[in-house]
């Protein structure tokens, strides 16, 4: 934005001075209403220079941006002012002609302006003006509307750069926050990763030194599987429905995470690699029909049972698979308990689920335990 | 890009090749993980379980270098090593066209890395909280050529097919890998726990076959990986004869 500024100036710096040695070369023939220059030749001297500052400033853009170069040009600019004085006849001026460089002083105040902002620009602004008073001799309207209009330049001008230059500060902050969010990330994976393995590490050598250590094995273990995971919840990826209102059914969470506080030495949560998003208060119905499931397994399917749950993103629909390795039951007393739904918890499960327009499919071979499948839409019955 | 022999890799194993007798033939394993105390105490588990182990690495280059050096059966690699990641790992064995099969053994948490490993050419995975005769029998069965699915692994499979097959960006069907109905069936069983035999027995198939359709799976993920790579290539202009 502000080298966008600088632009706009090198390109208004030499069509003022084209302006301005249009309007004296006017003036040399004697035209517009006023006489010839007394002094013609000061004028072109004075314009001379300004060329020469004009085609310098833009052959070296680069450096004419610092301080020293915009006080020069300042100067050069109210000497230019003053210099109307010497060469047009007092009458002349109190008559209303134009100060010898014309527009060209404008392009010292916005320079003054992008540089120091809006203080700065109003500065030069005044300095300008200061100068074409003392030319003029007398404040005549049309130098006092002459002032304004540059003092509001300088200060609009000015205060456009403070903005824009506050904004690149903002953005940079921004940025440095967030390669510094990522190299904390990428340290925390690295230490996650060292815990884990020392953990696991325990583990294993705790249940082979047996007795006291194995305690010490299973704590290891317990924590192994906490910190795994708390790391897998990846936080790089937020959930889609973030930058909408959150309120109510929008909300949008990730099924693994809903599921994920399941998993235990008991029970195996197996999700897929990507993000589960559905709308947050299907995904609480969903997540307590799986406690459901999980309980009945712990109630009826044996002290040494396992089970598993699988998450599976279907697109529009989610399907979540309970199955556990326990006794299982035969297929005519599952068929006669869910009918009748005097299996309570198979009954919490139906009532969660059809309240979510979802299905329930109950499967259970004897041997090789229950399988409990439900299946429903990501937006809810609503969709 | 793929040779000959590249391309066999992809064929179902399990049922070709018999299963041997181990003990005549011993295992050749090397073992590459970052950490001193875990690669010590790996190496050591499988020597006493009467493999080789012909060598460990500490990083990815010298696990690809002492790979390409030693061709053993298995190499058994923790995802996380420094300086290449466990996919490049993966890759860089594929593209050598050595018989080496790799087996990943991590305490790592990122599904995505395991994915992508397996996607470039891992065929078992296993964590490292799972006990030691878990990884002996793992080791066993890779160098057997058979895919070593953990529940866990079938259901990233499952998963990514899911994920390929709703992708809008999908503009020509015929580009997605589809698993077939029983495919499915078979790995969605695996992902919830059941074993090869337990599924043999309810789908009324041998254990064998479903093997084969596990296998076939990972065959499909790691053939569209390859084929998406080759495109890639091909798109950048990097198909030219060097």
């Amino acid at each position: 934005m502000v080298t966008a500024l600088w632009r706009g100036l090198d390109v208004f710096r030499p069509f003022a001075w084209l302006f301005a040695v249009y309007s004296a070369s006017v003036r040399h023939q004697g035209h517009q209403g006023y006489p010839a220059f007394a002094q013609p030749w000061l004028a072109w001297v004075v314009l001379g220079v300004l060329g020469a500052w004009t085609v310098g400033s833009v052959l070296y853009r680069t450096r004419s941006h610092s301080l020293n170069v915009v006080r020069f040009e300042l100067v050069l600019a109210c000497c230019a002012i003053l210099s109307t004085r010497l060469v047009d006849t007092p009458a002349v001026i109190l008559g209303g002609a134009k100060t010898l460089p014309g527009l060209w002083p404008a392009a010292a105040v916005v320079a003054w302006a992008v540089l120091k902002g809006w203080r700065g620009g109003m500065l030069a602004a005044f300095l300008v003006g200061l100068a074409d008073l003392v030319e003029v001799g007398v404040a005549t309207q049309n130098t006092i509307n002459n002032i304004v209009i540059l003092v509001l330049l300088g200060g609009c001008i000015g205060y456009c750069a403070d903005l824009s230059r506050e904004g690149h500060a903002a953005l940079g902050e921004a940025l440095r926050l967030r390669a510094e969010a990522g190299e904390r990330d990428r340290l925390a994976r690295t230490v996650h990763d060292g815990v884990l393995q020392t953990l696991s590490y325990i583990q294993r050598r705790g249940i082979d030194l047996g007795g006291q250590a194995r305690e010490l094995g299973e704590m290891a273990a317990e924590q192994e599987r906490l910190l795994r995971a708390l790391v897998s919840r990846s936080p790089d990826q937020p959930p889609a429905g973030g930058l909408q209102p959150a309120a109510g059914m929008r909300r949008e969470v990730d099924l693994r995470l809903a599921l994920g506080r399941y998993a235990d030495g008991v029970v195996s949560v197996i999700p897929p690699a990507g993000p589960v998003l559905m709308a947050a208060l299907v995904a609480d119905e969903l997540a307590a029909a799986v406690g459901a499931a999980l309980d009945n397994v712990r109630c009826h399917a044996g002290a040494d049972a396992h089970a598993w749950v699988l998450i599976e993103d279907k697109g529009r629909d989610v399907t979540v698979t309970i199955r556990d390795n326990g006794v299982g039951v035969t297929a005519g007393r599952l068929a006669e308990a869910a009918v009748s739904s005097r299996m309570g918890v198979a009954g919490s499960i139906r009532g969660r689920m059809s309240d979510l327009g979802g299905t329930v499919t109950l499967d259970s071979w004897p041997g090789a335990g229950t399988c409990v499948e439900l299946t429903v839409s990501k937006k809810g019955p609503a969709s | 890009m793929n040779g000959p022999q590249a391309q066999a890799r992809w064929e179902p194993m399990a049922e070709d090749r018999p299963d041997r007798p181990l003990r005549e033939v011993t295992v050749r394993v090397v073992v590459a993980d970052d950490h001193p105390i875990w690669r010590e105490a790996v190496a050591r588990d499988l020597s006493d379980a009467g493999f080789t182990v012909v060598g460990t690495a500490a990083d990815g280059g010298s696990a690809v270098s002492h790979t390409l050096a030693t061709r053993p059966d298995v190499l058994v690699l923790d995802l996380n090593l420094p300086g290449m990641g466990g996919a490049e790992v993966c890759a860089a064995i594929v593209d050598a066209q050595i018989p080496t099969r790799v087996l990943i053994l991590t305490a790592s948490a990122e599904l995505q890395d395991v994915l992508d490993a397996v996607k470039a050419g891992a065929t078992g995975y296993l964590l490292k909280s799972a006990g030691r005769e878990e990884l002996i029998e793992a080791v066993r069965e890779t160098a057997r050529g058979k895919a070593v699915f953990t529940p866990g692994l079938a259901g990233l499979v499952l998963g990514e097919f899911r994920r390929l097959a709703n992708e809008p960006a999908a503009k020509d069907r015929r580009e997605v890998p589809e698993l077939t109905a029983r495919e499915t069936e078979v790995l969605k069983l695996v992902a919830t726990g059941l074993s090869c035999r337990q599924i043999g027995a309810h789908l009324f198939i041998s254990h064998r076959t479903v093997q084969n359709h596990v296998q076939n799976t990972l065959n499909k993920l790691q053939l569209h990986n390859r084929v998406e790579l080759v495109r890639f290539a091909i798109a950048r202009g990097l198909d030219a004869p060097t």
